[in-house]
This record gives structure tokens, sequence and C-alpha cells, in this order.
């Protein structure tokens, strides 16, 4: 697993940097282009993932002490946060193409729609895997002897939480 | 051998190597053409020897990665084979067809060959290595799915392994990206993507799933490692060849008339492609280092190794030379993408088919390993034959640097023609390096036929 | 233990905030910059040693990861610097 982890946070880093070495050719077009995000829900997003890993944290507390009701309990609280992220990054989409703008409206936007919809995409397979933790936790397949599984899907949580922290700010507040 | 059913990949095997020399043969034909460009005229045009070339390569591979389908699920499934019986079945199928497929290349014009073979109820002719008649798609198609049918229905009883599922992955998936073959639309960017879907998608996608699972069946064999740290290797290399490829095919949008922004995405994702293939190379050599025993068969050790570090020449080093967007621009459909696809065919798929007939021949032929002499001539022909890629593709290269400065830098271009003539001493090389990889080739089927005392068998 | 967990959220939510407002002020462009990126690196930080857990993980991973962090904010941080002047 950490080593998809660290294969991950390559191919996101290689984006953040293209994105910020692409914007110092245009800074105009960018800032411009950026004044259109709706820097709010970009930031109840941002809550929303911190909040949920760190209910994934109190999850792998829980499990470490044989408690896999209430494991199951804070799973499910990180994935309300994850589900609301995806409604969230969704209407914000629905947004942006309602008004027109697509991949190739110019760079910044391809940055935009590319990087949300690839980060997206990551949080949707980050929340299945943390339903399957959730459904196994909840059929007490975890124990505080063996509870393995879900420190990997905290993991690979966590770095989907990662990734946002560097690019809401990246993308949403630097200018 | 452990199992009677396995013996089918025999002919299999025989067949693959039969066909390689024939590719071989045409591919000399065609570098010659190259510098003598009246050669063998009107009878071989360049454009036939080229598809004549192609189509062999890529049908031997197919019979490689099949016998060493039937060769390894078995193994791998402790079964026998469900149907040994429809396996050689198929074999005959797939070798009739094969071979009438090319004579018609060679005896009948393309355009009349497509009238008699209903390309105008589906055209599905005239792409590059999906040239095939509709009736040999179609065979093609029948004597996969005989063969997954025949397949999955032994992993489904047997044993599960990681090899024997990653084999079977991969087998589906080149099976089923070979049916976008058949579409054929008349907007060009949509033709572009539907031929890259198979060409891409099987080489640096699905291929690569079968080339990791004979690697990982071959190091098991060899080196006597413990199959979960074999098995969590192969899981690692197709995860990140999958990541990598999927999106990667990208790489081959830049110009078509795709949206811009496959400059980007093709770029960075297909700059990670050579990760796999490095793994690959790693995988190799940690598990011969690790070894457990000495297998007798070394020349099978060898050519696995061989594949490791020419496939990460080939496709990760080549391929990343041109696969950014602003080198790709100059780049693009020069002698620099023959150079890379001569040596990642070679290094990843040619050799990783030889490296399983090299370790399973001796085997279906009663013994462990084949006699001192013997396994020396395969070591020179090993060496003949990648010295003389290693050789071609530098000329390759060469003649593509000078190519690429001459049409499309210098301040005065030169016209296309006028600048192959430039470069007509690489050309020259080139084909001196191919009569070597020729004698390779002999002396690796010579190797077959040279008696003397054996390793008895013992697996 | 759990405290300092619960702790940490804090931090990562009050960082937020900050960004955010400092991007709200009118300051200059060049102002935000550096204050931003500091708060990222932070919540970086608390991600990956405190919810990771790879404080006191096996050496070579977590130094791999920060170094990511680092290495990445740091040439955000001269590409929009750059920009600038
Ligand atoms: C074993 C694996 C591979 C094989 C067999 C292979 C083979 C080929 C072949 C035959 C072509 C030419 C296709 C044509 O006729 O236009 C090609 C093109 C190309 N390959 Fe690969 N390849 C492999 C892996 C890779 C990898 C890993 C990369 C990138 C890192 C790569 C990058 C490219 C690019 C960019 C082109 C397009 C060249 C152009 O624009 O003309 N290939 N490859
Ligand atoms: C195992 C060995 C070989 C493999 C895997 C191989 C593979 C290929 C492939 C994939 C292509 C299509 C390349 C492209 O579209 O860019 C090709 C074309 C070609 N090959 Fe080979 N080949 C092999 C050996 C040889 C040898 C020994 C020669 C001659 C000395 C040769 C001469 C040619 C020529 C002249 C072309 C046509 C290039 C063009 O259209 O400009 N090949 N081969
Ligand atoms: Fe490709």
């Amino acid at each position: 697993m950490w080593f998809f982890i660290l294969a991950e946070l390559l191919v996101f880093g290689v984006f953040f940097l293209a994105y910020a070495f692409a914007r110092t050719r245009n800074v105009e077009l960018f800032n411009a282009s950026q004044l259109e995000l709706d820097q709010l829900s970009g930031a109840i997003n941002t809550v929303l993932l911190i909040s949920s890993s760190y209910f994934v944290v109190r999850a792998v507390d829980q499990i470490r002490h044989g408690r896999s009701r209430s494991c199951t309990y804070w799973l499910l609280a990180a994935m309300t946060c994850g589900g609301a992220f995806l409604v969230l990054k969704l209407a914000e989409f629905g947004a942006k193409i309602e008004a027109g703008i697509t991949m190739s409206t110019n760079t910044f936007f391809m940055f935009y729609l590319g990087l949300g919809f690839f980060h997206f995409m990551h949080v949707v397979l980050g929340m299945v895997i943390l339903g399957a933790v959730t459904l196994k936790a909840w059929k007490g397949g975890y124990s505080a002897a063996s509870y393995s599984g879900v420190e990997t899907g905290a993991a690979y949580w966590h770095m989907v939480d990662l990734v946002w922290i560097i690019l809401f700010p990246l993308i949403y507040v630097l200018h | 051998m452990k199992y009677k059913s396995q013996a089918v990949a025999k002919p299999y095997f025989i067949a693959a190597i039969g066909l390689f020399l024939g590719q071989i043969v045409f591919g000399l034909i065609m570098g010659l053409q190259y510098v003598v460009g009246d050669f063998l005229f009107p009878a071989i045009p360049f454009n036939v020897a080229r598809m004549v070339h192609t189509n062999l390569l890529i049908v031997w591979l197919l019979f490689g990665f099949m016998g060493a389908a039937y060769y390894l699920i078995p193994e791998e499934s402790e079964r026998e084979l469900h149907s040994p019986k429809l396996a050689l079945a198929m074999f005959w199928i797939f070798l009739v067809a094969g071979a009438a497929t090319i004579l018609s290349y060679l005896l009948v014009p393309y355009a009349s060959l497509a009238k008699w073979t209903g390309n105008d109820l589906l055209a599905t002719m005239g792409r590059e290595f999906l040239e095939q008649p509709l009736p040999t798609k179609i065979g093609i198609v029948v004597v996969a799915l005989a063969m997954l049918y025949n397949l999955s229905m032994t992993v489904l009883r047997g044993r599960k392994t990681a090899i024997n599922l990653v084999m079977l992955v991969g087998l589906w998936g080149l099976a089923i990206f070979f049916l976008f073959s058949f579409y054929n639309p008349g907007n060009l960017v949509k033709d572009k993507y539907y031929w890259w879907w198979v060409v891409h998608l099987w080489v640096e996608g699905v291929w690569e799933l079968i080339m990791g699972a004979m690697l990982a069946f071959v190091l098991i064999k060899v080196t006597g490692v413990d199959r979960e740290v074999i098995e969590k290797w192969l899981y690692v290399i197709i995860a990140m060849a999958l990541i990598s490829g999927l999106i990667g095919t990208g790489h081959h949008y830049y110009w078509i008339g795709a949206p811009e922004y496959w400059q980007w995405w093709g770029s960075v994702f297909s700059a990670l492609e050579p990760i796999p293939f490095f793994m690959m190379t790693v995988f190799a050599f940690n598990m011969v280092n690790r070894r457990r025993r000495e297998h007798p068969n070394k020349a099978a050790v060898l050519w696995a190794l061989g594949t490791g570090v020419m496939a990460f020449l080939g496709a990760g080093v080549w391929g990343f030379l041109h696969t950014l967007a602003p080198v790709n621009f100059y780049t693009h459909g020069s002698q620099i993408t023959a150079a890379h696809g001569h040596m990642a065919f070679y290094g990843a798929y040619v050799m990783v088919v030889l490296t399983m007939i090299s370790y399973t021949m001796p085997l279906m032929r009663g013994r462990a390993a084949n006699g001192r002499v013997a396994q020396m001539v395969e070591m020179w022909s090993f060496w003949l034959m990648t010295v003389a890629m290693v050789f071609i593709t530098l000329f390759l290269t060469a003649a593509g640097i000078l190519q690429i400065w001459l049409q499309r830098v210098a301040a005065e271009p030169m016209s296309f023609m006028a600048a192959q003539e430039q470069v007509s001493l690489f050309y020259w090389m080139r084909e001196v390096s191919g009569l070597i990889f020729l004698i390779g080739v002999l002396l690796y089927i010579g190797s077959f036929f040279i008696k003397g005392k054996s390793e008895a068998a013992t697996t | 233990m759990m405290k300092a967990a619960t702790f940490q959220w804090l931090v990562l939510l009050a960082m937020t905030a900050v960004a955010v407002g400092l991007s709200q002020a009118t300051l200059s462009d060049n102002a935000i910059l550096a204050p931003v990126l500091l708060t990222t690196l932070i919540k970086g930080r608390i991600v990956i040693d405190r919810f990771m857990a790879l404080q006191g993980a096996i050496a070579p991973w977590r130094w791999i990861v920060l170094g990511w962090l680092v290495l990445v904010l740091g040439l955000i941080g001269y590409a929009f610097h750059m920009a600038q002047t």
C-alpha cells in the first residue's frame, strides 16, 4: 500500500508543479480565472476532508482498543464527510459546466477541472476502501490484535486528504 | 513438466520460432530496400514487406503467449488443462489462418484481398499492425476465446495463484482490446483513438501483465525464492503498469486532433510508465541474487535477466526519450520512433517469450536442462541478438536525430527524401547489425538440434 | 493520545481559516504567499506525522513523504515568487 501511496503522491506532485510553473507564463490569465472559483465551497470541502481524516484517526484508536462498534461509528462519520465532499464538488463542477467552462477553456481551467476530477476519483476510491473496511469492522472482522486492514485504509484516506491540503491553497487561494 | 497436457505448448513454441525467422528475413529485405530502393522490385514492394514483418511479429508473439499460457496455467492450477484437444485444434486453425494471411499479403494486391474478404461489409483493413483481412481478425477472436474458455475452466477448477490470475486477466484484456480493431471510423481522429486503444493498451497495458506473469513464473522455478515474495512484486508491478499505462495513452494524442490538455496528461502519466519496467529489472536481479538453488538451466536465467534489462532500456529509457510533448513535437514519427519500437518489442516481448521457451522446451523434451554445448550455443545466440539489437537501436537513433535536425529544425529544412539520403550510412550499418541478428536467430534455432549429455529431469 | 489528535484537528481547522482569511484580506499577492505556504506546511506535517503516524515509523517512509511535502511546497513557492518579479 505504501508503494501505491508514494506513486500517487508523485503523480500529484508533478501536476502541482506543472500548475505552478505553467502559471508563471500566464499570471494574469490564472489570476483572472481564479476569481471565478467558488472559494467558500473549496474551504468547506477542506474542513470536511480534514475532519473525516480526524474521524479516521479516532476509528483506528478505537479498534486498537478492541472496540469494533465505535470504530464503525467513527468510520461512518468519516464517510459521511467524504460523501458531503463529493456532493459539494459535483455541485461546483456542475456550476462550471453550466457556465460553459471545460478543460479546453484555458490552461487554468484545464488544471482546475483536470486535477479536481482526478482528485475526485481518488476520494471515490478512498470511499470504496473505507466502505469495505467499515463493513468488515461492522461484522467484527477486526480486533485489537489484528487491525492492519483499518490502518491501511486509513493511510490511503489520509493521503487523499494530504493531497487536497495542498491542492486547495494552490488553486483556490494563492494568487 | 508436471502435467501431460502442458505439452500442447510445444507446437505453439515451434511455430513461434519459425515465424520469428520469417519476420527477421523480411526485416532484412526492408532494411536493404531502404538503401537499394529497387531491391526485389516489383515482386515484394516495401509496404508489403513491412506488413509481413510487423504482422509476423505480432502473430508469433501471440503464438508465444498462448504456448506460455498453456504451459503455465496447468502447472499453477495444479491440474490438467481442461481440454488439450481444443488447444491443439486451435493451434492448427491459427497456424493455417496465419500462414494463409501472410501468403495472401505476398501473392495478392492488398486492394483485391480487401475486396475478396468482405472489407466492404465491415471495413477493418489498412491500419498498421491491424492489416489482417476480416476473416483472419474473426479467426483471431475465435482462437482467443476458445483459449480463454479452456484456460479459465482450468483455473476455475484448480488452484488460484497470483501468477495464473494475472496471466488470465492479461489474456482476457488482450482479447477484449483487440475488439477495437473491428471499428474503423471515417473520422481520422477517432480512427486514431481506436487504433491506439489496441496498440498502446496492448503493449503498455495488458501485455505487461502477461509479461509479468511469465517472468514471475520462470523466476520462481529457477531461483526457488518464496512464492509470497515473488507475488508481492508481481502485484506492485502490474498496479504501477496499469496506473501509468491507461492514462499514459495520452502520449499518442498530442498531434492527432485531440484536445490540447492531453499534452499535459499524456506527458505526466507516460513519464511514469518506465517505473514498472524498471521494477521488473530490479525484480529479476533481486530474485536471482537471493536464489535458493542453482538451476541447471543457465540459459533460461540469462534470458530472464536480459528481459529485465532490455525491456527497461527499450520501453523505459527509449520510451521516455520521446514521450514528453515538447520533445515529441520534434520526434513524432521519425526514426527515433522506429528505434524505440524495435528495442521495446525485442527487449520486452520477444525476450520474455524466448525466456519461457528456454525454460520449458528442455522440460517438454524430457530433461531439466539442455547439455552444456547446447546451452553455450543458446547463450551465444542471446548475446548476438541482444547486442545486434542494441546497435540497430543506436544506429536508428542516430539516423533519427540527424533526420529531425535536417528535416524539422534546420534553418532551411530539407524535404523528407533528401534528408533520408543524408542518413543512408546509418541505414547501411543497421542492415549489417540486422545480419548479425539473423546469425543469432540461426544459432538459436541450431541450439535445439545439438545433442549431448543433458541434465536429468527433476521438476 | 486522542486529546492530542483532537487538538491537531483544531489546529488544522484554524490553519485553514487563516489561509482563507489571508486570501480574502486585500493584501498584496506577495504578502500572502509565505504565510499560506507555511500553514500548508504545518498542516501537511500534522497529517503525515500524526494522522498517518509516520513519526517514529521505519526510517525511509517518513523521510520520503516529508521530503515530498517540502520539495513540492518549496518549488511552488519558488514558481509563485518568480511570477511576481
Ligand atoms: C514494451 C513496451 C513498449 C512497446 C512494445 C512499444 C512499442 C512502440 C511502437 C511499435 C511504437 C510505434 C507505433 C507507431 O507505429 O506509430 C511506439 C510509439 C511510442 N511509444 Fe512505445 N512501446 C512500449 C513502451 C513505451 C513506453 C514505456 C513509453 C513511454 C515512456 C513509450 C512511448 C512511446 C511514444 C511517445 C510513442 C510515439 C512516438 C511518436 O510520436 O512517433 N512506449 N511504441
Ligand atoms: C526481434 C527483432 C525485431 C523486432 C521486434 C522488430 C519490430 C519492428 C516493428 C515494431 C516495426 C514497426 C516500427 C514502427 O512503426 O515504428 C518494425 C519495422 C521495421 N523493421 Fe523491424 N523488428 C525486428 C528486427 C528487424 C531487423 C533485424 C531489421 C533489419 C535489419 C528490421 C527492419 C525493419 C524496418 C526496415 C522496418 C520499417 C521501418 C519503417 O517503416 O520505416 N527489423 N520492426
Ligand atoms: Fe504508447
